[in-house]
């Protein structure tokens, strides 16, 4: 670092508004949710709000909607990570050559980005719509018997995967795209004249080139996937049967609609710790954002 | 020689074919979303099983109905005002805010800085989104419920931000500084003749990507509004979606109006995205 | 040296956008007016009456009250009506009036959210009792309900003749029919159409599913919970209520109805029967003139025989933190008197709230409406009284769901035995 070491107390003056806010949207929330979690702050009844200790804490392991609610983002997790970080560097390899109607490519691959989660999730349900939609109309085309997607509690969380990533790969694979760029051609000029073929250039050459752009691809993909709200609330509510209940949903639907502001409060603290150990690791792993201790 | 040329344009020509498959994979929701915007309710139902699902009505005076319906059911200007008015604010707010910011770590070593900088640090692995109902009772206690103030000012200070403006100003040497400020320019003046214009890429990035960010948000701002009138897009179609009669066309008009905007956006300011992104992850410069 | 410009750009940006937010938000404490949130669209026939008839009292009060309203459509993607309510109680934000369902009555006026009416409401031995008892909580009435709601089955007669049901089979509430014709005719009609019989709105998880099942439940001599609202193992999986959850799922593992019904099946001839509300009739007689159609009642379980339907509405209500009760409670009374009363019935084609009313829309209204009215007044069963009943008719709607996924779920009982235990630990508290 280059600053000097002279102590400038305006310094202060310019960091005060973004600390004022973040203390009171990021810091103070996030003492209160630990205070509110050991009351049984109820909205109904905000008199009767009382130190009710662990209870709160205690229920959450007794609560099969919210243990149900860990296993389906664990699901959500497991399977949109591979899936569309793996479409996105497929694109990217794709529009990366030469080829007629490259632009095209480019652009049909990205536009489902330019569409917004609450769009995509209406306009999604209509598609997935098991008697009149137009996806079991085209699979029907195909003789594929019509799927219940969204209906059947085995399919819809696969059936909100397959959205998101349909609609986030674009993205990702503009990120590879220019991490594919950065790799100077004259690599592959050698490794051509040493006689290795395709295969063996993208793996010796093409990836370890590409590892800290896949790094910081796969941190921002793991770290947003837990906040999988919109599509459950928009195209399911949840269901059938908490099916594509997540826990900020769920946390949303207790401490809003059923007003349990205290219960709800016990699972943003528990769900928040969850987030912010693999949040740790993923950094131990990656070292993504290295020099900020500087 | 000759083998080699077909062989290889007959590979140039499966590939394109099998490529242009997938990019239809990924376009056909889209164009199914528009066509239907361009046709009577019952037509998209009875072309659901035939390639006229992708074909708008034959009649052209079918074509703008839908629109004209939606408009004339529900203010969709003012919903679009609205989500204009909300995600400019944000953008112009996010980018003073944390350009100070990332200034005043980058160029001023004051007392608590190490300190401050390594909670702000801390705070990005803080998941906001578990927070919000907490987030609700602090808009309501500082009294911002039901107005534009609640929607925006959650979304103009953001830890990730402040982390890309620092290194930019870090990155810009203190020799340049230093000389301005020999010629008696004052520390504001540096910041906004100087340095900001030496950061434009970052700002464009954080102003992109608070553009976009607020302009799709949904969660929070169905929390903190209740008048249908204050509503931005992302509310506003959930809420026409199910207000009885609910018209497939008329659904599908308003999802296509709320995504022009948007595409406008990364039209211009789509290498930003890439730009920013890719810099400030690897945590170079 | 020129450290206040920043101070003042920073403190302008701010105030910018602090002016921005409050130019809106002109939250004027007048006493003279009074504002209030409905639970319909402003684009809907209802939301339009309604929008008329308040419009009509800031014109003919003498005391200059002037009312505004805020419609707040339910949704089904969350953050609907119940939902805005919770936040403006959490935020002590509550307009002088608003709307709300009959169930919630009790849960309201015992957390003091909403304030006893009686001295505002004239006329009310007019006011049908179903209506008083449902907005009553420990003897005061707290919420006057607008219209009063039904559901029937509705049925295509062309369809019905072509798969040969006579005349004779048609049920009628002087005669019903039992479950077990249900399914017969269910059957015949699948059978002929190769498409589902009836459109039973399974797909819809809201209020409706309670609504407009529990009738089953009620016709088996079944229940939710105990009379006095404090248990549900024993009831809501007692042998009688489970039959009613066994025919949902028969009908849907049989193929007579779907979980997925087309959009506008019935309408467009697609299904035979639909099980639905009074406002259909509406729709039907403006949009579908060539059906033809009439209703029947609920089929009765063939064990009891007992006639049930679903009732209770909507009711509007003044917060306990009304600025002025006066002006409030005139608005209620405006809106609960015979004109209004009628003209926003006659919009919505729902049952009147009121006897004379109910007389005034006899002549106007068609056999259906008349069948309605009737049935509401000999069969009608009021819903349950319970404080947490938004948790109790979610964990309805999700009993519903789960057992019409037979696949995964064959076993009736079993979802009973779980989802009265679910239902059990919203009562204890």
């Amino acid at each position: 670092m280059q600053t000097k070491g002279i102590k400038r107390q305006i310094g202060w003056l310019y960091v005060l508004p973004a600390i004022l806010i973040l203390l009171t949207f990021l810091i103070i929330p996030f003492l209160m949710s630990f205070s509110y979690s050991f009351t049984n702050y109820n909205i109904l009844t905000p008199w009767a709000k009382q130190y009710v200790g662990f209870t709160n804490y205690i229920n959450t392991f007794k609560d099969p909607v919210f243990l149900q609610s860990l296993k389906n983002i664990a699901q959500f997790v497991i399977f949109i990570m591979p899936i569309q970080v793996g479409a996105a560097l497929g694109l990217a390899l794709i529009v990366n050559k030469k080829r007629p109607g490259n632009t095209f490519f480019k652009i049909s691959f990205f536009a489902p980005q330019v569409v917004s989660l609450t769009v995509v999730s209406i306009l999604w349900m209509y598609i997935l719509n098991p008697d009149q939609g137009l996806l079991n109309g085209i699979l029907g085309i195909f003789h594929i018997k019509p799927q219940p997607f969204l209906t059947s509690p085995k399919q819809a969380m696969f059936a909100i995967i397959g959205v998101s990533a349909w609609q986030g790969a674009g993205y990702q694979m503009l990120i590879f795209l220019a991490g594919l760029q950065n790799i100077p051609d004259s690599l592959y000029e050698a490794a051509e004249l040493d006689g290795a073929n395709s295969w063996q250039r993208f793996l010796h050459i093409t990836l370890p080139m590409l590892k800290p752009t896949s790094m910081m691809i796969l941190t921002t993909t793991f770290i947003s996937a837990f906040n999988l709200v919109i599509q459950p609330m928009i195209m399911t509510q949840g269901g059938p049967q908490n099916a594509t209940m997540t826990p900020i949903y769920y946390i949303y639907r207790t401490g809003f609609t059923d007003r349990q502001l205290g219960y709800a409060s016990a699972m943003s603290v528990i769900y928040g710790i969850i987030i912010i150990i693999f949040t740790i690791i993923q950094r131990k792993i990656t070292n993504a954002g290295g020099d900020e201790n500087a | 020689m000759h083998k080699f040329m077909t062989r290889r344009r007959f590979h140039v020509i499966w590939t394109t074919v099998l490529i242009t498959i997938l990019a239809l994979f990924f376009l056909f929701p889209l164009v199914w979303m528009i066509v239907s915007s361009m046709k009577p309710e019952s037509q998209i139902y009875a072309n659901i099983s035939n390639f006229k699902a992708f074909l708008p009505s034959g009649h052209i005076s079918d074509w703008g109905k839908a629109y004209v319906s939606i408009f004339h059911r529900f203010p969709v200007m003012r919903y679009i005002l609205n989500s204009v008015f909300y995600a400019t604010s944000v953008t112009i707010g996010s980018i003073v805010v944390n350009a100070l910011a990332g200034y005043g770590f980058a160029k001023f070593n004051f007392t608590g800085r190490k300190l401050l900088f390594g909670l702000l640090i801390a705070l990005l692995v803080i998941p906001g989104t578990t927070l919000l109902i907490q987030q609700f009772q602090i808009a309501k206690t500082i009294g911002i419920l039901n107005t534009p103030l609640a929607v925006i000012l959650p979304g103009i200070s953001s830890p990730f931000y402040i982390y890309m403006f620092r290194n930019a100003f870090a990155a810009i040497p203190d020799s340049i500084t230093e000389a301005a400020e020999l010629d008696g320019a004052s520390n504001l003046r540096i910041f906004w003749n100087i340095l900001l214009p030496m950061t434009l890429p970052t700002v464009a990035t954080v102003g992109t990507l608070s553009f976009i960010g607020s302009w799709n948000d949904y969660v929070w701002p169905l929390m903190v509004l209740t008048n249908s009138d204050q509503f931005p897009l992302q509310v506003a179609i959930t809420n026409i979606n199910s207000t009885n009669p609910v018209y497939m066309n008329q659904v599908m008009a308003i999802l296509t109006i709320s995504t022009v905007p948007l595409v406008l956006v990364y039209i211009f300011f789509q290498k930003y995205l890439t730009q920013g992104m890719g810099s400030a992850g690897n945590g170079d410069k | 040296m020129e450290k206040w410009k920043l101070g003042v750009a920073t403190v302008a940006a701010i105030a910018a956008l602090g002016l921005a937010g409050c130019s809106n938000n002109q939250g004027s404490s007048n006493s003279k007016n009074v504002t209030m949130w409905v639970h319909v669209s402003n684009t809907d026939p209802e939301g339009k009456a309604l929008q008329k008839n308040v419009n009509d009292f800031n014109k003919e009060n003498k005391h200059g009250y002037k009312a505004k309203v805020q419609f707040i459509p339910r949704s089904g993607s969350g953050g609907g009506y119940e939902d805005k309510v919770n936040a403006a109680l959490n935020s002590g934000s509550l307009p002088d009036v608003l709307t709300l369902d009959g169930p919630n009555t009790a849960a309201y006026a015992h957390s003091k959210i909403i304030q006893p009416i009686d001295k505002y409401i004239t006329n009310k031995k007019d006011i049908l009792p179903t209506i008083i008892k449902q907005g009553t909580y420990k003897g005061k009435l707290y919420a006057a309900g607008y219209s009063e709601s039904s559901i029937g089955i509705y049925y295509n007669k062309k369809m019905f003749k072509e798969a040969g049901i006579k005349d004779s089979e048609i049920a009628t509430l002087k005669h019903p029919w039992t479950w077990t014709q249900f399914k017969d005719i269910c059957k015949r009609l699948k059978n002929h159409f190769h498409e589902p019989a009836i459109n039973m709105n399974l797909n819809d998880h809201s209020e409706m599913a309670l609504y407009s099942l529990a009738p089953f439940v009620w016709s088996a001599g079944g229940s939710i919970t105990n009379p006095a609202g404090t248990k549900a193992v024993g009831y809501f999986n007692s042998k009688q209520t489970t039959s009613a959850f066994q025919l949902i799922q028969d009908m849907v593992k049989d193929g007579y109805t779907t979980i997925s019904p087309k959009d506008k099946g019935f309408e467009t001839g697609k299904y035979a029967m639909m099980m639905t509300g009074t406002w259909e009739v509406q729709t039907l007689q403006n949009q579908y003139k060539n059906l033809q159609w009439g209703v029947m009642p609920y089929p009765v379980s063939p064990a009891t025989h007992k006639q049930v339907s679903p009732t209770g509405s909507w009711q509007y209500a003044m917060s306990s933190t009304a600025k002025n009760k006066k002006a409030a409670g005139a608005l209620i009374n405006f809106l609960m008197s015979k004109k209004c009363m009628y003209r926003s019935d006659m919009a919505n084609t729902v049952l009147p709230a009121r006897k004379s009313v109910s007389k005034m829309m006899m002549p106007k209204v068609n056999e259906q409406m008349r069948f309605f009215i009737k049935q509401n007044q000999t069969t009608g069963h009021a819903r349950p009284v319970l404080v947490n009943y938004p948790q109790v008719t979610r964990t309805f709607a999700d009993t519903v769901q789960n057992v019409t996924l037979y696949k995964k779920n064959p076993n009736v009982q079993k979802v009973m035995n779980e989802q009265a235990k679910v239902i059990q630990k919203y009562l204890q508290k």
